[in-house]
């Protein structure tokens, strides 16, 4: 178990996003399958594991969902240091959590692993009849931060592990440098175009 | 007591609900989970060692409440309720005599605690050891109802979190969600919202008060058990805008782990495993959400008589009981599954408040508080940083 190969790869990934935006929701979703209409409101954070094959290749995700009520950001930087990805999660509904996901971003990008692997969920793409950001939208502020994108439903399952499987590909196959000072990976481009199409 | 209190009595009995459950031989034969009530009308997964295990608990509840009951026969009605050591102290002035009956009662009465408050009596006792009762006795009767009556109908940041968290407080609870319930708990959440705008509404205080509704059967004494827990009990600004109170909790959790657990600190550290990761939820939510029901409260039982240090002992407990297995995690997710398995199978509070408090070695509150106060600064300094680094952050922004 302990033994890691050259296809086997252990990600330390975290969502972040405002209170309510369904972070626990697609985690849920994710690795049980399952989706509850009232979720249990995080406090802290809660710990999930799940593997992944992906290619040739198994990826096992331990992913930190954590609290989004604001006071509770100040603890953050616990979960996500050393993170290989994260997804910031907004709810499509709410213009205020599309804002405070962008905050995340930055945040992340300043402060964050700097090969993470980054997606934003706009999740609740059920709700459109209460649509309140547009996809358009997110995309060009996706694009312009070099965040691959996705709208999510955890409650129809909606691109879920699709959100996931992408992160799998995208993640360097080396793993990602725990300490960001001790080496400098070469920056190159995610090895994900070619493997996009198989499912995407 | 008062005509308006009365019809906001919580109206539910679980005790009588569960009937006993004994494992057959049929349930025997496989290793099947059994899902259950507990006494607090929580929902119980566990196999049938668990139903065992519980099963036993209650038979120890009762004879502990035999124990009270014949106390109560020696030493007079509601002695348990009389002034403590630590309030004497405050200058009530009291004959020799008297003083070592007061002496001796409380030695008895933290031993007796330890051992557990039957729950009937949970609610006088709490309400009176934790100093609740002597805060709503300093503001005039009505404080409660005047309270909610004067922010009903308001809405604030705060007033929007709670609705929000309502039916993600315990879902399925048999009484906490359900219409009544939920109006119940938003009641007290919003109450102490106004009542300390510093707090307001902080996530984590929903399970803690849902609990003290459960216990405490009245609405009003559980508003007042949380005003006590929050500006008496617990070290300040737990739950206030950046959670400093429980940052500083956490720094001063990891010392107190690396001295008294010192094996587990050097391996988890080893594994860049940050304790605070779990740990944080515990403090937080004071264990509400971990430990099964019964054991949460044995461990509340202690905390409103001996204070916060008591979350220290607890915690430190659950690392100390799992230290071999500890050892032999190799990775951050077993560590977590490890911690977690044991809080959420911990059915016997005796398994877990014997080492909090004969195996983990005495903690005044004194070298305690002198801990906090060395970590007060490194906290202030670290929180002050990322605020800047988010203020630049916005400025680039614009």
């Amino acid at each position: 178990m302990a033994t890691i190969g050259h296809n086997n790869l252990n990600a330390k990934l975290v969502l972040l996003g405002d209170m309510g935006a369904g972070k626990s929701s697609l985690v849920l979703r994710f690795v049980k399958g399952q989706f509850l209409e009232f979720q249990e409101s995080t406090i802290g954070a809660a710990f999930f594991s799940q593997t992944l094959a992906v290619n040739d290749a198994t990826v096992k995700f331990e992913i930190w969902d954590t609290a989004g009520q604001e006071r509770y950001h100040s603890l953050a930087p616990m979960y996500y240091r050393g993170a290989a990805a994260a997804i910031i999660v907004y709810d499509i509904t709410s213009t205020e959590s599309f804002a405070r996901a962008k905050k995340w971003v930055q945040e992340l990008q300043k402060q964050g692993n700097p090969n993470m692997v980054m997606a934003l969920a706009g999740n609740k793409a059920d709700l459109e009849d209460k649509r309140k950001v547009t996809a358009e939208e997110a995309r060009v502020y996706a694009e312009e931060n070099g965040l691959f994108f996705m709208e999510t439903s955890a409650k129809t399952a909606v691109n879920v592990n699709d959100t996931f499987y992408e992160i799998a590909k995208r993640l360097p196959r080396a793993q990602p440098a725990q300490n960001p000072a001790g080496m400098v990976l070469v920056d190159r481009p995610v090895e994900s175009s070619q493997a996009a199409s198989c499912c995407s | 007591m008062f005509g308006t209190q009365s019809t906001r009595d919580i109206s539910f009995e679980f005790q009588s609900q569960i009937p006993n459950w004994r494992p057959s031989i049929y349930t025997r034969r496989a290793n099947i989970t059994v899902k259950f009530q507990d006494l607090y009308g929580f929902t119980v997964e566990g196999n049938v060692d668990d139903v065992n295990v519980l099963n036993e608990v209650r038979e120890k509840v009762r004879q502990q409440g035999r124990v009270w009951w014949a106390l109560e026969a020696n030493k007079g009605a509601n002695w348990y309720l009389q002034p403590q050591i630590s309030s004497i102290s405050e200058g009530i002035a009291l004959k020799s005599s008297l003083k070592l009956s007061a002496l001796t009662n409380t030695i008895t009465l933290k031993r007796l605690i330890r051992k557990g408050i039957p729950p009937v009596l949970r609610p006088k006792v709490w309400f009176s050891l934790s100093g609740a009762a002597k805060k709503r006795s300093t503001v005039p009767e009505s404080y409660y109802n005047d309270l909610t009556k004067a922010v009903e109908g308001k809405v604030t940041a705060a007033t929007r979190q709670i609705d929000h968290d309502l039916p993600r407080t315990f879902p399925g609870h048999p009484w906490l969600d359900t219409p009544e319930g939920h109006a119940t708990l938003r009641r007290v959440l919003v109450g102490y919202s106004f009542r300390d705008s510093d707090v307001g509404y902080c996530q984590g205080l929903n399970y803690v008060a849902a609990l003290l509704l459960l216990v405490m059967k009245t609405e009003e004494d559980a508003f007042w058990m949380l005003a006590v827990l929050l500006e008496n009990v617990l070290v300040s600004d737990c739950y206030t805008n950046n959670l400093s109170g429980c940052h500083v909790e956490q720094r001063v959790f990891k010392d107190l782990l690396a001295k008294k657990c010192p094996r587990i600190a050097a391996h988890l550290e080893a594994l860049e495993f940050d304790v605070s990761l779990v740990a944080t939820e515990w403090f937080l939510c004071l264990f509400s959400k971990s430990l099964p029901s019964e054991t949460a409260l044995r461990v509340w039982d202690v905390l409103f008589n001996e204070g916060a240090k008591v979350l220290f002992h607890v915690a430190l407990a659950i690392f100390k009981m799992k230290e071999e297995e500890l050892l032999l995690a190799h990775q951050v997710g077993d560590v977590i599954n490890i911690l977690q398995k044991t809080t959420h199978h911990l059915f016997d509070p005796e398994e877990l408040l014997t080492v909090a408090f004969d195996k983990i070695g005495s903690m005044t509150t004194n070298t305690i508080s002198k801990q906090r106060k060395k970590q007060e600064p490194a906290v202030m300094a670290e929180l002050d940083q990322r605020l800047r680094r988010l203020n630049s952050l916005n400025e680039d922004d614009k």
